[in-house]
């Protein structure tokens, strides 16, 4: 390889590189600033994330149950003890929710 | 082309340099703009990585002895698939693989989530890229990889050590390197996760199939490794414990540990501290796996001196461990556990012992590895951990984890009832128990160790097949379908958990290979003139001859052995010894007989030829029962892990309405 091809070929080499990190700078779009969850945002995710594993939970345990791993009276607690966790959380979604003027998630079958 | 070369990799170091600054800056700012400018830096810096291996790749094949990693691990007369696999034989060419894939595994990230997790994004471009600062200047300027040899090029290199040469080591290292780096990523969500505050479980979600990608890779790595170890080395068996081996496996169990624990996470929101101390417990192993590899220091504690990498591994490593300590330290008040743990008796509990074991078990090997070189540092004297060492700690550690790998899906999440846990386990454990008796009846019981792994594997295999059938009777009562449709739906509905049944399988077919082919091998020894026999287990051997074949850059002898059975000849076997004259190295070329029903192997090695009368053969001969098992235990790992990895949709659907309605409102 001649000196002058290895020259153009380091001079694309860096043209390339220049020119994908200044494209965001340059491109006609505009930039917009990363959004950022506020505290009351983290919060509705942390409950939505306490709802889903609720649900979650309660589908665990009907799967264990339809597979012998837990007796019909272990089930019902336990039944009961989630359920009663999902709508303490679909609770507190709401009081949020009612604050903002947002809707949650609607619930679904579990 | 070695001046494009090294031009790509200074201009790898300059792009990962602004992409960690802008980075940092976007996070700062909340600049969208500097934030795509730095995911392109990274982009763009795996292109320039990708040239510079191109580049050497080039030289390889064309024999350009101007090059010092070409002069030294390649020849003209090796075949062109060893010239492009020596890219991984030498030091600076290794390196260059690690950065190629590191840097192709930021730019995909970059690409996944344009659209997803903007609040931890630019902490992980900051993070990856500061890993990428490392090793680009690594490359770059501490172990360059188109470094002139002295002088004038020589008119012909010094050849790849002949035990490279084999297509084994064309896929085992860059599988093995998917794994170490890939390891990265979610080492870099982790520390995004703390650095932002976010430590929900969404970052878990980001990273998981990255963790389990990297830890089937390593899996898969370590598997063709032992089978490259098993038909190359020609020793008779496939793990040595060698600390290579080692430097693999220590990261495996930590991923494994890790894989387990994210579940109890994400189901009970527990475990936050420790998940981070895995994530970085692995990438931590899987660098110091990288610095064991490349610093020369299980040789020889000089070589550590000699090798010049290793003092900077070493320090990066300790970065990455005080940083991400401080890190977890300072987000302990977010990291507290949402439940407790109620019962020992529960899937939870089950997985906290596991990860327990798992990670006992990796420190464990840990300490024999480092124990020679600190021995060394320290008193002195060299001293070496051999295999008694790790084979206690594996039947102490593997017994019991075998046990919970039967016993954890049989658990209930919380808490599990005696009542449900004695109907559960009647059947297993029976079977277990009965099988146990069977193998000792028919002479099993000459291992005690052996005899319990195998009744532990029939325990967990039957565990795993009526989690199966329970949950197709349970999808045959809810939908009606067919038992095959029903087990098509409650694999696709539940990839995760039966996926890793399908992984457990892997390792009972492992363990029953490992166990077979270690505690009931048998060998023989003998010296023989043509015309003579020697004996194993069954097997008639008759050495007939030596035979003389040459090719582009060795020259093999082999001894042509006739094998009969019960008086019957059932074939031959042709064990031979390999001398390179340009490596001027020889290796042993062993020869198997492989029963595709029982998955034994009649195994030979050629040990040496009289010197006296050059006709006369010394051969070792072992029969390693269910040894294949091992190799089929690698592709039913490789079906778990995929089905576990393969995206579900639904899953998918979900996270994007937990986070979109609170995104769009800020965006």
């Amino acid at each position: 390889m001649s000196n002058a091809a290895i020259a153009v070929g380091v001079a694309l080499l860096v043209a390339v590189a220049v020119a994908a990190v200044a494209w965001p700078f340059v491109s006609p779009v505009r930039g917009v600033p990363e959004p950022v969850l506020s505290e009351r945002d983290r919060h509705r995710i942390e409950l939505l994330e306490r709802r889903d594993a609720a649900y979650s939970g309660l589908r665990d345990l009907e799967h264990d149950h339809r597979t012998g791993k837990v007796s019909d009276d272990d089930y019902e607690a336990e039944r009961r003890r989630l359920r009663g966790e999902a709508a303490g959380v679909l609770r507190d979604l709401d009081a949020l929710d009612s604050t903002t003027g947002d809707r949650p998630d609607p619930p679904r079958e579990v | 082309m070695a001046v494009f070369g090294t031009a790509a990799l200074i201009v790898t170091f300059a792009l990962a340099v602004y992409a960690t600054g802008a980075a940092l800056l976007a996070a700062r700012r909340r600049d969208r703009r500097l934030m795509q400018s730095a995911a392109n830096a990274l982009m763009a810096g795996f292109a320039t990585t990708l040239a510079a291996t191109v580049c050497l790749l080039i030289a390889l094949a064309r024999h350009d002895f101007s090059i010092q990693t070409v002069a030294t691990t390649t020849s003209r007369e090796l075949p062109l698939q060893y010239r492009l696999s020596a890219l991984w034989a030498s030091q600076e060419g290794s390196l260059l693989l690690w950065l190629t894939v590191l840097t192709g595994a930021a730019s995909l990230v970059m690409l996944q989530n344009r659209r997803r997790n903007r609040e931890l994004m630019p902490w992980v471009a900051a993070v990856l890229g500061g890993i990428i600062v490392f090793f680009s200047g690594m490359v770059a300027f501490v172990s360059p990889p188109f470094q002139q040899v002295s002088g004038a090029a020589p008119a012909n290199g010094s050849g790849l050590d002949p035990a490279l040469q084999n297509p084994y080591m064309v896929a085992h290292p860059p599988m093995l390197y998917l794994g170490y780096v890939s390891v990265a990523v979610p080492f870099a969500f982790a520390m995004a996760a703390l650095i932002a505050g976010r430590t929900d479980s969404r970052w878990l979600v980001a990273v998981r199939r990255w963790t389990l990608f990297a830890w089937m890779c390593l899996g898969v790595g370590m598997l063709l490794g032992a089978h490259w170890a098993y038909v190359e080395i020609g020793w008779g068996g496939y793990w040595a414990w060698d600390p290579v081996e080692n430097a693999a496996l220590m990261p495996w169990l930590a991923a494994t540990a890790f894989l387990h624990s994210v579940m109890v996470q994400e189901k009970k929101g527990m475990l936050k501290v420790w998940n981070m101390v895995l994530v970085t417990a692995t990438f931590a192993l899987a660098l110091f796996g990288t610095f064991l590899t490349r610093s020369g220091i299980v040789g020889s504690i000089h070589a550590f001196v000699q090798s010049g990498v290793g003092v900077y591994l070493l320090t990066f490593i300790a970065v990455v461990l005080a940083v991400a300590t401080a890190l977890i330290v300072w987000r302990l008040p977010m990291l507290r556990s949402e439940h407790r743990l109620e019962s020992v008796v529960s899937r939870e509990a089950t997985f906290l012992f596991n990860n327990l074991l798992l990670l006992a078990f990796a420190f464990a090997i840990l300490w024999g590895v480092i124990f020679p070189v600190l021995s060394e540092a320290v008193r002195g004297v060299q001293s070496t951990v051999s295999t008694p060492y790790y084979n206690f700690f594996l039947v102490a550690f593997g017994l019991p984890l075998l046990i919970l790998t039967g016993i954890g899906p049989l658990v209930a999440w919380r808490k599990a009832s005696v009542n449900s846990l004695a109907r559960t386990f009647r059947w297993p454990a029976m079977s277990a128990l009965a099988a146990g008796g069977l193998m000792a009846l028919a002479g099993l019981g000459s291992s005690a160790a052996g005899l319990t792994a195998f009744s532990l594997c029939v325990f967990v295999t039957i565990t795993i097949g009526l989690e199966f059938a329970r949950g197709m009777s349970a999808r045959r009562a809810v939908a009606g379908t067919s038992w095959s449709r029903s087990l098509v739906d409650l694999v696709g509905r539940n990839r995760r958990r039966y996926g890793g049944y399908v992984v457990h399988l892997a390792i009972v077919i492992l363990v029953v290979g490992v166990t077979a082919s270690s505690a009931y091998s048998t060998s023989t020894q003998a010296t023989l003139a043509p015309g003579q026999s020697m004996n194993l287990a069954g097997y008639t051997l008759t050495y007939d001859g030596l035979s003389r074949s040459r090719d582009s850059n060795s020259v093999t002898t082999s001894a042509v052995l006739k094998v009969s059975r019960g008086g019957q000849t059932v074939g031959s076997l042709s064990p031979g010894q390999r001398i390179y004259p340009i490596e001027q190295r020889s290796t042993n070329e062993v020869d198997i007989r492989r029963s595709m029903l029982t998955g034994t192997d009649l195994y030979t090695i050629l040990q040496g030829v009289s010197q006296q009368d050059g006709r006369t053969v010394t051969v070792k001969a072992l029969v390693n029962p269910a040894v294949g098992l091992i190799w089929v235990a690698g592709l039913v790992f490789l079906i778990g892990a995929l089905i576990t990895i393969w995206p579900d949709p639904r899953e998918a659907r979900q996270l994007a309405r937990r986070y979109a309605a609170a995104l769009a409102r800020e965006a």
